[in-house]
This record gives structure tokens, sequence and C-alpha cells, in this order.
């Protein structure tokens, strides 16, 4: 793709450059000088090269808290997914956090000649088919546990609450064995040819697997699957965000859980949320469970704060700033737990938390939790984990 | 062919084309659908460029309009429906009733002063108030008030008798209690009795109970009828006997009385044959005295018999005694029968005629007539409606020491009264639900016990509630010595002839005709508990007025008057709730529960003035007018009609000229500005209204959270304009009236600092860019470009703070301001689309006219002989709109003048 066709696939022509943009972005809050409108101002002006040698095109946390406030509709996500695969092609790559480790690790996957044990946490209480229509995809999770052991949590324990849901629910999933980084992150930093490669290997393991349905417990690997993935390969499932598979149940069969006492506060994930619309679901299932109080926090839904930090890329003060701020507002509701439906904001919000003892601070700490962790434990007739 | 044309919409465009065409010698006819003329131009303090006060250069214009003799205003009017074609188009203009004549009205505002309710004003955009009589500005055109029925309260819909009960409530907000009895004396006799005891439907209904808690009604009404009779000084005359006629009433109930109240009002003589030695039916010998002193009864039904009404005690009607029939030997010519359901009803179990079982109503009259009743020590009331709470409360205050009551539906299905049941528990008296009686046990013919059985609740039965369903096995015994059955009450009908031809109802009560009231006997009537079987105080009244009336009519052999078709019920999403903050429901003081069972002392006393005027404040005033007339009183033109009703008035025009104006986008979605959630982000037409000596701080500008003036200001552009998710044109004249605002404040207060925020600075017309730069140069206002995405509000004292973009660095910023003024999209008139559907013409997507040919007939609708001008046609400021006013005239007259025959002559 070129320079026009991207400002024409974004409507960025529309732009009146009047920097509502900029008055959004929680990262232009925390530096001054850090201003979407001026990217788009380059792009329109044919400034290409500027544009793409920018170390801010990395900084961008796509978050999207701009675009349902843009009154010239400019897909600004969208642009800088399609600018960074420019600058990527230029050789610019951005700052990757955690020395590489997760960017490389994808790069990995993507070689058809890798074999992955990355089922091992799999122990005997799951019940999985491989006669099963319905697919549950784990994502990065094994990955994530070595990775971010210093967090005080295991992110499998997403995927192992998740099945146990829905073992609940008289279903044994598939899983794949070998199955592929869905690529949201090599994407969202402009690798296009490594995501190819993803791509078309999940989308053959899917073929063959001839599942009818895709269930995600990570509305990265979700959102990929739906608005990323169809401009490579083709994917004949339904899919479906865990939550909006629970909200569901809970209404058509009747899905009923264990008291459970609680004062929690629901963060919207950028993905599930806005890209995706999937607001209601969520807090459907967690005010399903009686004794939970929901207080939502002061920027909720379309306004929802990003946990600052997208794709692994770019992560500094600045992130850690808007992380406090998320952090500090979920404090502000009383709220005993923060719940989420990503494992991402979840790794964020804990890195922020346990690197905090570095630095005098606020009192962040708060208990963090995604969705089917709190609902796995209100499971009738189950014990608590 | 008609030389007649109709200008809809009174703005200035509208006024400009109607004095244009009138000075041609066309008659015009000026629907406007607001009480006054003048449109949006009305509501601004100045106009941009010149800063001239607005309504100096209006009010001129308004006023030839309104007299010249070929301009016809027809205000608070709209047009219903429009057939035909140039030249000759018929036209319904539907005339929206005022309830004040315009011909006699003075505009001289009396009735306003004294009237108790207070609504959001329009013209103010919600900042200020008006009445519920009002004129919206003062310098309307027609200068006339007007009377804003928004609808029917559901009090009143709910209130048997129609009670105005907004009506008096709103008087007592005022300390004008006496009017308040005056105004609930119509409609209600006995109001201290009432206030005391009536099941007060209304308080279900009351609107204010989905904001906190409905009003409390019933007290307030008691507490103006008990400072009626502590503090009346006049005189009640007696009623003036125009009419030979005498009528009979059987029974001095609540019915009866009322019957007889309302025909002695009406010149007949009355004569009320009551059985009992007291007056008063239930009420005197069924409800017990802590409940309703008997001297306030005594009282009221002393004032009715004031009015001439003839009670004659000791007096049954029926087989034993004086006969209906005697009575028509008497010469009375019609007889109403309220005689009440006083049989109570049996239990049919073994026992029953133990020594120590009562029966409810007999025993609360014994204990009511001063018999001296000893019921036992420990008691069982068998049932769950008022009657077995006020035996169960009775006994207890006789000495009895344990009182249990024993129903068998569960609380929610209990009919009596809640608080009576509250009240009860605090006496402690204990219920048992789900319980009936099998037996009664006795030794020597005296009771000693009563065997009983656990129920549970099955389907429901005809009555709507779940049948109790015995369990096998679960009888169970209570020691108790007396029983006292109140499970029911029938109307003794022993009055009626052995052979009467009188229909009676399975259930055991009389059958009347719904409207009339009229039994199957000629010129006999009937109503209350004896129709309805046990009901309530207020049904009984609201059946005695339509007794009366019916037999009024009867007399006077006339139809019975057709009932008024009452307006739609206000619910609570018809109310602007802005302002209110949650209040708790006055608290009736009580007796002490430790004072209350040595004897009958009356266990509510009563609210004091002070608590009844702040309840009463509390009333949301839901039907907006409410019904008081005091406005009636104090208009010496003698101009207030309540009855009045609309009209349709058929016009025939040559031509139409489409002049509605624009309303504000409702911007509250937008939630990044933060409007309804930060007080001091405000519109900009509402702080024109602040702006304006005539406005609700008279021109002093204090902002909404403290009334501060504000030293610092912001204006934000385009909000809601020139964007794709909400209106994308341009409103045209935001720009340059947030800059006639910002030089405002400064004249207001020199040294203000105003700040404008905005993308583009659009300053086409004649010397506006001059007005920018004076504005820039000496007005201390500066211009940021930079459209902000978000107000957050500072915790410290309530000062906005806007986060914004200087486009001309690149840097984000936030900006802390005292009042931030959002210019919000200027959209179509509301209800354009169900207009131009009554035109038959097209209008964009945005609700503006379509124009099909705009170069060469700019003009001109989709319909042929309909025009139009101003912001109706599309975004424009006033001096353009005059201009557009001008250019319908003109159109019209072109389009016309090849039809008139004095034109086509001569030319004028």
């Amino acid at each position: 793709m070129n320079l026009d066709d991207i400002i024409k696939e974004t409507k960025t022509f529309y732009c009146l450059e009047c920097g509502k943009c900029s008055s959004i972005c929680p990262i232009s809050r925390y530096d001054p000088a850090y201003s979407p409108r001026l990217m788009v101002e380059d792009a329109l002006l044919g400034l290409e090269d500027d544009l793409v040698h920018n170390k801010e095109l990395f900084s961008c946390l796509t978050c999207g808290a701009c675009q349902p406030k843009c009154p010239s509709d400019v897909n600004y996500p969208l642009f800088i997914q399609k600018m960074r695969a420019i600058a990527s092609s230029n050789g610019e790559h951005g700052e990757c956090a955690h020395s590489g480790t997760i960017q490389s690790l994808i790069r990995l996957m993507s070689n058809p000649g890798v074999e992955q044990r990355r089922l091992e946490w799999l122990s005997n209480g799951y019940r999985t088919s491989d006669q099963s229509e319905v697919l549950f995809w784990v994502g990065c999770a094994p990955y994530f546990d070595p990775i971010f052991e210093d967090l005080g949590f295991k992110v499998t324990d997403i995927a192992k609450a998740s099945l146990r849901i829905l073992n609940f629910l008289g279903i044994e999933p598939m899983l794949l064995p070998n199955e592929k980084c869905c690529g949201h992150d090599i994407l969202w930093t402009g690798d296009l040819d490594t995501f190819k490669k993803l791509a078309e290997q999940n989308a053959a393991m899917i073929r063959e697997a001839g599942v009818e349905k895709i269930i995600f417990s990570c509305p990265e690997c979700y959102r990929t699957f739906k608005e990323d993935y169809p401009n490579y390969v083709e994917i004949d499932c339904e899919l479906q965000h865990i939550s909006e598979f629970l909200s569901e149940a809970i209404e058509k069969d009747g899905l009923r859980f264990k008291e459970s006492k609680k004062k929690v506060t629901y963060h919207d994930p950028c993905r599930l949320g806005r890209h995706l619309g999937v607001y209601e679901p969520p807090r459907k299932v967690i005010q399903a469970i009686p004794g939970i109080e929901l207080v939502e926090m002061e920027q909720s839904r379309e306004e929802s704060l990003c946990c600052g930090t997208s794709a692994f890329t770019n992560c500094d003060s600045y992130s850690k700033q808007i992380r406090v701020e998320r952090l500090l507002e979920a404090k502000a509701t009383g709220a005993d737990t923060l719940i989420t439906t990503c494992p991402k904001c979840q790794i964020h919000f804990r890195c922020a938390m346990v690197n905090k003892a570095e630095e005098k601070g606020p009192d962040i700490e708060i208990e963090v939790m995604d969705m089917v962790n709190l609902v796995a434990n209100a499971l009738e007739g189950e014990s608590n984990e | 062919m008609s030389n007649s044309v109709l200008v809809i919409g009174g703005g200035i465009a509208g006024i400009q084309a109607s004095i244009d065409l009138a000075n041609m010698g066309f008659h015009v006819y000026l629907v406007e659908n607001s009480p006054s003329i003048g449109g949006r131009m009305a509501q601004l303090d100045k106009t941009f460029p010149t800063n001239d006060c607005a309504m100096c250069i209006l009010a001129p214009k308004m006023i030839e309009c309104y007299r010249h003799r070929n301009i016809t205003v027809l205000s608070y009017s709209e047009v219903a429906t429009v057939e035909g074609e140039l030249g000759n188009f018929e036209v319904d203009v539907l005339r929206k009733p005022r309830y004040v004549d315009e011909t006699k009205c003075t505009g001289c505002g009396e009735c306003a002063q004294v009237c108790p309710v207070e609504l959001k004003s329009e013209f103010d955009q919600g900042m200020g108030n008006r009445k519920a009589i009002y004129k919206p500005f003062a310098q309307a055109i027609p200068n006339i008030y007007v009377i804003d029925k928004k609808g029917t309260a559901p009090c009143k819909a709910a209130c048997p008798v129609g009670l105005d009960i907004q009506g008096y409530v709103a008087l007592i907000s005022q300390g004008k209690f006496k009017e308040a009895f005056h105004l609930i004396r119509q409609k209600v006799i006995l109001p201290a009795t009432v206030g005391r005891v009536c099941t007060h439907p209304c308080e279900a209904e009351c609107n204010r109970g989905k904001v906190d808690e409905p009003l409390a009604i019933a007290a307030l009404k008691r507490f103006v009828a008990d400072y009626e009779l502590d503090t009346r000084t006049e005189e009640i005359a007696p009623a003036p006997r125009t009419r030979d006629e005498r009528v009979a009433v059987v029974g001095s109930g609540p019915a009866g009385l009322t019957a007889a109240n309302d025909l002695v009002l009406m010149g007949y003589g009355v004569t009320i044959f009551e059985a009992l030695p007291v007056p008063g039916g239930m009420l005197a010998v069924g409800i017990p005295e802590y409940r309703l002193p008997k001297e306030i009864l005594k009282r009221e039904i002393e004032d009715i018999k004031k009015l001439g009404v003839e009670i004659r005690l000791n007096s049954p009607v029926g087989k034993n005694s004086l006969t209906l029939d005697d009575l028509w030997q008497e010469g009375y010519k019609a007889i109403f029968i309220g005689v009440g359901a006083h049989k109570s009803a049996n239990l049919d179990i073994p026992g029953e005629d133990f020594e120590g079982v009562y029966h409810g109503i007999s025993f609360l009259r014994d204990v009511n007539l001063g018999k001296k009743v000893a019921p036992g020590e420990k008691i069982a009331v068998v049932g769950g409606g008022n009657v077995a709470i006020d035996a169960a409360r009775t006994a207890l205050r006789l000495g009895s020491r344990e009182v249990t009551i024993v129903y068998r539906r569960s609380r929610r299905e209990m009919p009596a009264n809640e608080e009576e049941i509250v009240e009860a528990e605090h006496e402690g008296i204990k219920i048992q639900y789900l319980v009936t009686p099998v037996r009664i046990l006795g030794e020597d013919g005296r009771v000693s016990g009563m065997e009983c059985i656990q129920m549970e609740l099955g389907a429901p039965d005809a009555s709507g509630r779940r049948r109790p369903i015995a369990i096998e096995g679960s009888q169970f015994t209570i020691d108790v010595d007396a029983v006292i059955l109140a499970i029911g009450q029938s109307p003794d009908l022993a009055l009626l002839p052995e052979d009467s031809k009188f229909q009676v109802s399975p259930r055991g009560t009389l059958v009347v005709d719904g409207k009339s009231l009229a039994t199957s006997v000629p010129r006999v009537f009937a109503g209350g508990d004896a129709v309805l079987g046990p009901a309530t105080v207020v049904q009984a009244i609201a059946a005695g007025h339509r007794a009366a009336i019916a037999i009024d009519s009867y007399l006077k052999d006339e139809m019975i008057p057709p009932e008024q078709e009452p307006l739609p019920t206000i619910t609570i999403e018809d109310i602007d709730l802005r302002g209110k903050e949650r209040r708790s429901r006055v608290a009736m003081p009580t007796l002490a529960p430790e004072e209350r069972l040595t004897d009958f002392r009356e266990v509510n006393l009563g609210l004091s003035a002070e608590m009844a005027i702040e309840e009463a404040k509390r009333c949301l005033n839901c039907g907006g007018c409410s019904g008081c007339r005091e406005c009636e009183k104090v208009c010496q033109a003698k101009a207030i009609n309540h009855e009045m009703k609309e009209e349709f008035l058929r016009l025939n025009v040559g031509a139409i000229i489409l002049a509605t104006g624009f309303d504000f986008y409702d911007i509250s979605k937008l939630g990044e500005y933060g409007y309804g959630r930060i007080a001091n982000v405000i519109t900009a037409i509402e702080y024109e209204r602040l702006t304006s000596a005539s406005g609700p701080t008279y021109g002093e500008l204090k902002r909404p959270s403290d009334g501060k003036i504000p030293s610092n200001i912001a204006f934000i552009q385009c909000v809601g304009s020139r964007d794709f998710k909400n209106m994308p044109y341009c409103s045209s004249v935001c720009c340059m009236h947030a800059t006639k605002e910002a030089i405002l404040a400064y004249e207001h207060h020199p040294g203000t600092k105003s700040t404008i925020f905005y993308i583009d600075l659009r300053a086409a017309g004649k010397r506006f860019q001059e007005y920018v730069t004076r504005a820039k140069e000496e007005y201390n206002i500066t211009y940021i470009r930079g459209r902000p995405g978000r107000i957050d509000l500072s915790t410290a004292d309530g000062n906005p703070i806007i986060w914004y973009e200087d486009t001309t660095t690149g840097e984000t910023k936030a900006f802390e301001a005292e009042l931030v003024i959002l210019s919000q999209a200027l959209v179509p008139s509301k209800g354009i689309e169900e207009l131009a559907s009554i035109l038959g013409i097209s209008l964009d997507k945005y609700g503006f006219a379509e124009i099909p040919d705009k170069l060469f007939s700019p003009l001109d609708t989709t319909r042929l002989g309909i025009f139009a001008c101003g912001y109706a046609h599309s975004p424009r400021d006033i001096p353009d709109s005059v201009v557009q006013g001008s250019s319908a005239a003109g159109r019209v007259a072109e389009a016309t003048a090849a039809k008139i025959p004095s034109f086509v002559a001569g030319g004028v």
C-alpha cells in the first residue's frame, strides 16, 4: 500500500486539522508534544519520509479513543497500522519492550517447521476433545507465563478458567496443539510478511480441524481474527469472545451462579470495547453473579482509558503514567477488585503495581482479575480455586 | 383565487414577510405556535455586529406586525391540514386553548402574581422560572397571558372524586390555607375526616414517589381542614331554597352526606334518615376514636346541617318502620339510598355462637356508641382488612393483654392500609399470616381457644389474589378467650320491600346504572358501599356527587350533562427533573407507643404549618396549572376561562410561507463536553439569557454553580456542528455570536478575559471581520485554533478544565476556565417533519426545506405556492433572514399577481 491509498482508505483527507484527537489522546495529555493531528498533517502534506522515520509513529497505543470523537470520521488507528507497515519495510520497528523477546517468539512461531509443546499447562481436570465443533483459542498465554513470572499470576489460569467454564456448560472444546500466535502485535508493528505467514498457518489448521465456532478469551486474538484476518485468509467459523458466549448462556439457558460478595469495577479493553463494540456482555456476566456490586470508573465504555501499552512496543514513562491514572481511577470507585477481559491489560496493570516499589508514588494496589476467573469461582457446585 | 397569504412562524423572517405582504395589500395570517411572536431574536440580548439591543429593534416590528390592519396574528396556534394549490389553499389552523380570553385580557399580570405554580421558563432556556399562567417575556405580542395545562396530574387522575389535589397543595405551599380549604371543600365534604382516614390512592400514583417519596397528600388535607376548624370566624349560611322538590336520603354516611350537601346547594330540600343514634355511618361507628376523633366528625357534619340539611336520627327506613312507600306519600320526589355495608359476614365454623365471639363491625359500633365492652384478655381477630386492624387496636385499648390477628393469606395480599398494619405492629399486635380458623373451642358456652390450620397460596382466584389452600395435618390451637370476626361486610338491605323490584347482585349489593346510579326502581338512586360492597370513603363521596347530578337532572327533566374528556395523565418522563434533589417526605408526628394504649387519644398528631408548607413545596406540579383558580379570583377583566376548548379555523389563502426558524441540537449525548455533568458548562443561548437585563439574573453574569461572576470565560465552537457524527453543516452564526458574547462579558465587567476555541473563524458578513478585529484589540479576547475533546471538572471550585491542542504550535494543553460556553449546533425547529408532511413538501436530510432549483428559484419548496425563508430554509443570521423574508414576500406577490384581477389591471 502506498501513502495515497492509506489516506483514501482511512478517510484522512477529511481531516479538519482541528486537534480534537490530540486533546483526547492519553499520550498527548502526558506528552504535550505528541500530536496525532500532526502525523495526519504530515501524511496529507506528502511528507512520507518524515512520517516513516518518526519515532513517535510507534508510540500510538492504537487504543481508538480518538476515533468515536473525530468529527471527520478519520480512522486513525488503521492509519497508524498501515503507516507502520510502510515504516517496517523501511527498516523502522519502534522500541521493542522486554528486549524484543515477545516479537522474537512470534517470529519463531511463524516458521512452519516449528513444533511447540504449548499445552503442558493442561492438567487432568480439564476435558477437551478432538471431535468438538468448538475450538478454544489459547493464545500466547503459555509463553507469557515464564516471561512474566514476576507478576504473580499465571496467564494460563485464564485459559484454565475458560475451560472449566466451558466444561461446566457441557462443552469439551478442541485445543490446537500447534496453535500459532494470531499475529496481533506483529501486525500492529508493521511486519506484514510475518503476519501473513501466521495467518495462513492458523487458517490451514482451523480448516483441517473442521470446527464451526472459535471462542476467545483474549480480545486481541478475537479482533485480529474478526477484522484483520479476512484481508488475508478465510476463516469460515463463528467467532465469539467468552464474555459474549457467557452472556448468551445466562440469557438463553438460565445459567446461574453462586453468591460472591465483592465490590468490583470493570476495565473495558480497547480491542474488545472500542474496536469491536463489546461493552455490555462482560458487564452482564459480572452482574449475573449474586452479591457482586459493579461500580463504573469515571472513564468507561467508549471513553475507557487504555491500559497504556500496545504490542509490547514503545513502552515508556508515558505508558506508566497512563496506567497509574487508570489504576487510581479504579481505586477511586472503592472497588476491591479490578476486573478485565484482556490478559495483556492484566499484565500491564500488574507490571505497574509490581514495579511501583521502585518509586514513591500514590497507592495503586488493587486486586486484578480476569472475568473468567471471577466466573469460574462462582460456578454452582464447584469449589473455590 | 385568494389574496390572503399564510405565514407559518412568527420570528423575524416571518414578521418581515408579513409586513411586506401586508403593505402590498395582501391579507396575512401569521400563525405562531408559541404564545408570542418574536422568535429567537427576542431571546437575544444584543445582535452582532452592531451590538444593538435585540428587543429594541425587534419590538417595533412586532407591534407593527400585530397592529397592521392587513395582518391577523394567530398565536398559540398550529397548522393542522393543508389542501389545494397555488392561488387556492384550504388550511385548517388549530387554535390551542389559552384558557384566557384574548379579547378581554389586558396583560396586567395580577394573575401571575397569585399563581402558586412555578415551572421552568422555556424563554429563559430553563435558567429561570415562570408561573403556570404566564407571558413568555415582558414584551410579548400579543400582550396576553396563557395558562399552561400540561395534562392531568396523576394524583387527580387516581382520585375517585377527581379532586384538584395539585391545586390545594400549591396553595398550601404559598401559605394560602383558607383558599386551599375552599378548593378541597368544593369536591370533598368532611375534609378533616377524609384527611385522616382516606386510603389515598393519589399518593400511590404521585410522580414525586418516583424521585424520592410521594407527597403526604392526605396529611396535607387534614392540616388544612384542621386549620380551618380552628380559625374559622364566619358562620356558614344556609343554602338558598330555590326549588320546591324535596329529596330523601337514606343513610348519613359519606355517600348520603355528599348527595345531601350537593342537593341542598342546588336549592332542594333534603332530609336524611339515619337509623343509628349518631350521624356519619361507618365514619362514626366503624372507625375508632384514636384514628378519627368523634368531635371532628361531629363538627364537620354540623357544617353540612348548617347548609339546611335535616338529619333525623334513630329513624330507620325499612319494613317495620318508615317504608319507601311512606316516603313517597310524604311527598319526596326522589330517594338516594346510602345505607353502607354494615352486615358482618359469618365464618360458618363450629363454635361461632359461643359467648365471647364478636363481629368486628358490631364490636366497633358498640365501642363507638359509648357502650361498655370488655372483650377479653387474649383475643384473636380473624381477618386482614381495616376493620380487623381497627378491632385489634381497639381491643388493646380496652385492656386486652394479648391481641393476635389471624389472616389466611400473606402480608402482601392484606387489604388493610399499610400504615395501619405498621402501627398495629408498633403497638405489639401479633399478626399470624397464612392461618385460618377451623373451629372455635368452648367451655361452658364460652370461648376457650381456637383451632387453626396453616395455609399456603395456590393459583389466583376471582379477586386476582392467590387462593389459600389448607395444608393437611397442620392444625394447631391458639389460647384465646375471645374471637372477633372481621372477614367481610355486605349491605343490610332489609329496608327493601318484600316484593321490591330492586335488582340485587349475587354479592348482596344494589345494582345501579353506572352513569346515573339509578336503581331498577324509578326515582330511587343508590351509591357507596351499598352498591360497591365494602369500599372507601372517597368512592362513596364520588357516588354522592354523581347521584346528586343525576337526581337534579331527573327532577328538571334534563339530560345528565356529559362528562369532560380529561387531558392525558402526566407521567414521570414528561417532567423536567433538573435541579430537583431528593428530599424525604415529612414524617407525621405520632403519639409515643407507650402513651397510646392507655386511652383513645388520636395517635397521629397532625402536621404544623411549617411542615405542611415544606412538604407542599416538594410537589412537582405535574399538571402545570394546578386548577387552584386563584387567577380567576384576581382577574378584574374576567378574562380567565378554565373550560376553554381548542378550536379550528378554516382559512383560504393563495400562498404559504414557511418561516419556522431553528431549535437547539441536543448536545447532552456529547459526553466529552460535560454538559449536564458539569454545572459551569452552559450553552450559548443559556448564556444569552444570563446577559439579558430581562433574563433570570437580570443581566448579572452569575455562573450556575455558585453565582460567582467569572473573570475567565471560554467559548467552544462547533459543538455538534461540522461533525460527521452529529450535524455535518456549519450553523453559520456561532463564530459571530461567540465573539459578541465575549464582548458583552467585557462590557459587563471590564477586564474579563475570554478565550474562543475555534477551527475556522467565519466572519463573512458586512463589517463582521472588523468586529472580530476589535474583539481581539479592545476586548481582551483571545482566539485559539483548536477543537477541545475533553472537559474535566477541577476538584476544588467547580472550574471546568478544557483539554485542547493548540494547532498553531502542536502542543496539547489543559486550560482552566471559570465558565465554559458551548456554541451548540442549530437545527430546524422541532416538529418540522410533521409540518412538512402536512404541507406536502420535502425536507433535506437535516430537516431544512428542500429547494429543487437553488439558483433561479431559491425560495421555492417542492410544492408550488409554498416558499421557505429564514433558518427553516438554511442556516443564516438575522439580516439574511430579514432579506429572505422580504424575498419570500416578493416571490409570493410574483407567483400570485398574475391571478389577482386588481394586480393585472394596473399594477400596484
